[in-house]
């Protein structure tokens, strides 16, 4: 099998936790890093065999706030990454960043490791709602990191914004978007503060601390930003991805096209040989189950991954909805020549039924050979996506 | 054992009063358990359901085998009775097995009004009546005063009330002594055709229906040929014995004996409360007086929220059925939710009882309607229909009158609550009787001990059951601090202004949400429902109208405005299989809901009629 792969590797660390945020990070933690920087590469090991043959074509660090990890520290890691995998040489190569001490040497740091992507976490423009978010830069250092990385020489940068604050003004948030068209980023992705269960945030606004986020204005926000950005000449790619022609997330493509890929570190998730499965979420126990497998690989006693601890066989039906699911994110659509390529039916025959109603609200429409969301559908994607899970 | 030695009786008490616990220490004095509460709980309060709720739904029998101080051995058989108004017939027919009763009051709570109710009809049956004073050792206790109010309202001096505490075991051999002193033996003729009073039955999946009975006539024998005199069925007598607290099969109950019989039949239905059991070869003349037939007073319509769940809801209301032949059930076809069934059911508790039932261990998910109850319709040609179901309520041209069920109710609580009770009452058409002061004369010379406000009353009114179905019981007693207790009987039908109330979501009547509700009313609810039905129906894909009608036309009207934005944000790094979890919660979340037309209901919006005000 000569198929490429794509790479995620995830940093788990961070210097406080987001209010809102569930994702697999943890604030005090970092003096974890250099076992974890060793326990990265011998999983890259342990992971060796199975890859041998495809070639990677992305590498995307995540977090957490990959940007913690010292120079010299990324260095031993991208290292062992390029002695397990055939990291090719044109490769998309990624980091999140969080704004605050991302100043130009670090940047030419990652710069000279391979680093050629920089996303960097900005969410907003206003010091009061980065206050309100946890968040420990200001809008201004912000706009320092993004310049810095420039100066650097980073040709490819990204900047994430989150919109739909609980009582934000569309004017605070139209400002934010100005801010950042001001310094020309190569690409956006927008995301919708979502509350979710088991965070501070959620705990404010069952108390009644917070409002809940409204839907109506995050849709106001979300149909105005949408003809803003197409104004300056950025390309809507995926629901909440925005890119100067030729600047696509190539990483990100590669989730939504239902294409393999491999996840190193606490909590990343792969979709590997048909398979989908998440590694140990806890950095220490991820460090003890990488540890023991790669001891049993090395005394050659078996080759277990014991950092493994949870998994799906992905069979033909969940795959054909896992392939609408993601692929009506972009906004191109799903191809339905590719689709009965793929599994050799008629997306538009199989779904029917499940389709009728999305067809009947002008949620999907039929364009080009696709099948994709409709303006509308962007906004209502969930009520598609679900109906589309098989029973 | 001899006739002159049985006792039977019974315990009469609120709930939380100690019924129970002194059942408890009477086992314990006997003999029959080490203390063991939970081995008592069993016996007298079986089901999870009841322990919860605090009430006692069927009732059953224990054989006390006892030493009483006059050195004899005495066979004492205490009979449970239920301990909520919804089965006050069932009440009536466990205490005309007994000839006394012990009539218990807890000392810091003083006596309830069903407590009074029940005390009432003991007398009616004859009964000896026992008073007990319970929980002296509380802090908040108040024996005398309580003992002085038994005297009052039930006519005993004070020497005949017994102070006992069933927590600590004080007072329970005097309790004992007492029944064997003050009850009579049963009487009854040993040498006529036996009729034993069927006062409970259940059904047992090896024995099939088991008749708890009380030989009043004859005596009843192993084997023997049986029947069942109102169901005009034939049984044979599989198994007979008496429950101490075990099954123990004998041959014979003799004349006066309580115990059970194994009849073999499959279907309480056929065993009723109340029923008379006699000999198929030498049959009684006449059955026992006081058999009635099951009488639902409140119905309901269940549907499935998923259509293919029709059978299993038919199939367990059907095992239901066969321990509760009190639920009646039928199927009926709604135009919104498709095919369900119409039950009936004795009262309130007794609905909410067999809807979590049906939920909890049948695992069903079901749509309740609103709760409705029966109305008599006379139409302009002359036919006479009886209606359980709002949405079956012919066209107001068709209708000359509807007459509504009234309930006499009766409120105790302490004086400073008449106003807040008597505006409750008369807010839901209810009409003031009377009002007696529970304290009478024999208290008069310590009345300066008892505070102002302080003394007890029993209110007594009329009001229509529609009133009071729902949500009465829990104002009533946050109205009171809880100090409230209610008892409710049927009184009559009565003729009112009545009319129907449709609600229509986007454009089509849903006729599950139909409700009859007073003239008066109807413009301010059908205002209010469609307000509470607006917050209760999620949006949808498309902007969905909810008007009310009343007499075919609109008089409110509210908009579900269209859903615009639900779609995830995030790509969770890869993490298909959580995105999809998300996507399987928020099917799941569709499933439960009901599709009429086009809308997603959930189950909360047919109960929303529930949560109305009643005044305008
Ligand atoms: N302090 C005290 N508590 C009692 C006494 N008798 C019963 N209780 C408590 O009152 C509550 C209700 O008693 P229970 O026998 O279950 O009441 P039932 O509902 O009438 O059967 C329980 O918590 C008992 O422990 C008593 O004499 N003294
Ligand atoms: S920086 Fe990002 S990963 Fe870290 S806590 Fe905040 S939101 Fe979560």
């Amino acid at each position: 099998m000569a198929d490429t792969i794509s790479l995620y590797v995830h940093i788990p660390f961070c210097t406080v936790k987001c209010g809102y945020c569930d994702f697999n990070a943890y604030a005090g933690s970092d003096h974890l890093i250099p076992a974890y920087s060793q326990a990265l590469i011998k999983e890259a090991q342990l992971w060796r065999k199975a890859t041998e043959n495809r070639p990677v074509t992305t590498v995307f660090f995540g977090g957490g706030t990959p940007s913690l990890m010292p120079v010299e520290e990324m260095r031993t890691v991208v290292d062992g990454l390029r002695s397990a995998f055939d990291i090719a040489a044109d490769a998309e190569f990624s980091l999140e960043a969080n704004p605050n001490s991302l100043d130009e040497p670090y940047l030419a740091g990652l710069l000279g490791l391979g680093f050629n992507r920089l996303s960097i976490g900005v969410q907003s423009f206003h010091d009061e709602e980065l206050k309100a978010l946890d968040r420990e830069h200001s809008a201004s250092e912000a706009g320092d990191a993004f310049r810095a990385a420039r100066s650097a020489g980073f040709t490819n940068v990204s900047i994430d914004l989150m919109f739909g604050l609980p009582e934000q003004e569309m004017s605070s948030w139209q400002g934010s978007i100005e801010e950042a068209l001001e310094l020309e980023p190569d690409h956006i992705s927008l995301y919708a503060l979502t509350v979710e269960p088991g965070t501070p945030l959620a705990r404010d606004v069952a108390r009644g601390r917070t409002p809940s986020p409204n839907p109506d204005a995050q849709a106001d926000q979300y149909e105005w930003t949408e003809e803003r950005l197409e104004k300056a000449a950025y390309e809507h790619y995926e629901i909440s991805n925005w890119a100067k022609p030729g600047y696509r997330c190539e990483h990100n493509l590669t989730y939504w096209r239902c294409r393999e890929y491999l996840g190193l570190g606490a909590g990343a998730h792969s979709y590997l040989d048909g398979a989908r499965f998440a590694v140990a979420a806890l950095p220490t126990k991820y460090l003890e189950l990488v540890d023991e497998s790669f001891k049993s690989l090395e005394n050659g006693s078996d080759t277990k991954m014991r950092q493994v601890v949870s998994g799906e066989s992905v069979t033909p039906e969940l795959d054909m909805a896992d392939t609408l699911i993601l692929g009506l994110r972009l906004i191109e659509g799903v191809s339905l020549p590719d689709f009965h390529e793929g599994f050799g039916v008629d997306a538009l025959e199989r779904f029917s039924e499940e389709l009728s109603e999305p067809f009947e609200f002008s949620l999907v429409e039929h364009v080009d050979a696709h099948l994709r969301l409709t303006p509308k559908g962007r906004l209502l994607g969930n009520e598609v996506f679900a109906r589309l899970l098989p029973d | 054992m001899e006739r002159s030695h049985i006792r039977n009786f019974c315990i009469i008490a609120h709930i939380d009063h100690g019924k129970s616990t002194l059942a408890d220490r009477f086992l314990e004095q006997t003999g029959l358990t080490r203390g063991s509460r939970v081995e008592v709980e069993q016996v007298l309060d079986s089901m999870d359901l009841e322990r919860e709720r605090g009430v006692t739904i069927k009732a059953k029998a224990v054989r006390l085998p006892y030493k009483a101080d006059d050195g004899d051995d005495y066979q004492l058989n205490l009979i449970d009775t239920p301990g909520h108004v919804d089965f006050s017939y069932e009440v009536s027919r466990a205490l005309a097995a007994c000839e006394g009763a012990v009539l218990v009051v807890d000392a810091s709570q003083g006596i309830q009004a069903q407590t009074i109710a029940n005390v009432y009809v003991a007398m009616e049956h004859n009964l000896a009546i026992i008073p007990v004073v319970n929980k002296i050792d509380l802090q908040g206790a108040d024996p005398e005063a309580v003992a002085s109010q038994i005297c009052d309202v039930i006519g005993f001096s004070r020497d005949e009330v017994l102070l006992a505490s069933a927590k600590e075991g004080i007072g329970t051999p005097e309790i004992l002594q007492a029944v064997v002193r003050l009850v009579p033996p049963p009487s009854g003729d040993e040498a006529a055709p036996l009729r034993a009073l069927v006062f409970d039955s259940k059904y047992d999946s090896y024995k099939g229906v088991i008749a708890y009975v009380r030989v009043i006539d004859g005596s009843v024998e192993r084997g023997h040929r049986l029947r069942m005199m109102s169901a005009d069925i034939a049984i044979e007598a599989l198994e007979i014995g008496s429950l101490t607290p075990g099954p123990v099969p004998a041959d014979r109950l003799a004349t006066g004996e309580v115990g059970y019989v194994a009849t073999g039949l499959k279907d309480v239905g056929l065993c009723r409360v109340g029923d008379t059991l006699t000999d198929a070869e030498q049959p009684a003349a006449e059955p026992l007086p006081g058999y009635e037939e099951a009488k639902p007073m409140v119905f309901s319509g269940l549907y499935p929220t998923q259509p293919n769940d029709f059978g299993p809801l038919r199939e367990a209301l059907e095992k239901l059925r066969l321990n509760d032949a009190a639920l009646s059930f039928e199927p009926e076809t709604s135009v919104a939710l498709g095919p369900g069934f119409r039950c009936g059911y004795l009262g309130l508790l007794h609905m909410e009882i067999v809807q979590e039932r049906l939920e909890r261990e049948y695992d069903l998910d079901l749509l309740i309607t609103a709760p409705s109850v029966e109305y008599r319709v006379r139409k302009t040609n002359g036919e006479e229909i009886v209606i359980d179901n709002p949405a079956a309520l012919p066209p107001p041209t068709e209708v000359m009158e509807i007459a509504e069920p009234w309930m006499t109710i009766t409120v105790v609580c302490p004086d400073r609550y008449i106003g807040a009770v008597m505006e409750l009452v008369t807010g839901r058409r209810g009409v003031f009787d009377k009002m007696e002061y529970l304290q009478g004369e024999a208290s008069r010379q310590n009345e300066d001990s008892v505070q102002a406000g302080e003394r007890r009353v029993s209110l007594q009114y009329q009001i229509p059951l529609a009133e009071i179905l729902v949500d009465f019981h829990d104002k009533l007693k946050s109205m009171t601090q809880g100090y409230a207790s209610l008892d409710y009987a049927f009184s009559h039908y009565e003729a009112a202004k009545l009319q129907k109330l449709d609600i229509l979501v986007n454009s089509e009547p849903v006729d599950a949400l139909s409700l009859i509700t007073h003239s008066e009313n109807a413009h301010a609810q059908g205002k209010q429902l469609v307000q509470r039905l607006r917050q209760l129906i999620p949006r949808q894909l498309f902007d969905v109208p909810i008007q009310a009608a009343v007499g075919g036309r609109i008089v409110a009207r509210e908009t579900v405005r269209a859903l615009r934005k639900n779609v995830l944000a995030k790509c969770y790094g890869g993490d298909v299989t959580r995105k999809r979890k998300l996507l399987e919660k928020q099917k799941a979340g569709k499933k439960r809901m009901k599709r009429v037309g086009n809308v997603e209901i959930p189950q909360e919006a047919f109960m929303a009629v529930l949560r109305l005000e009643r005044k305008s």
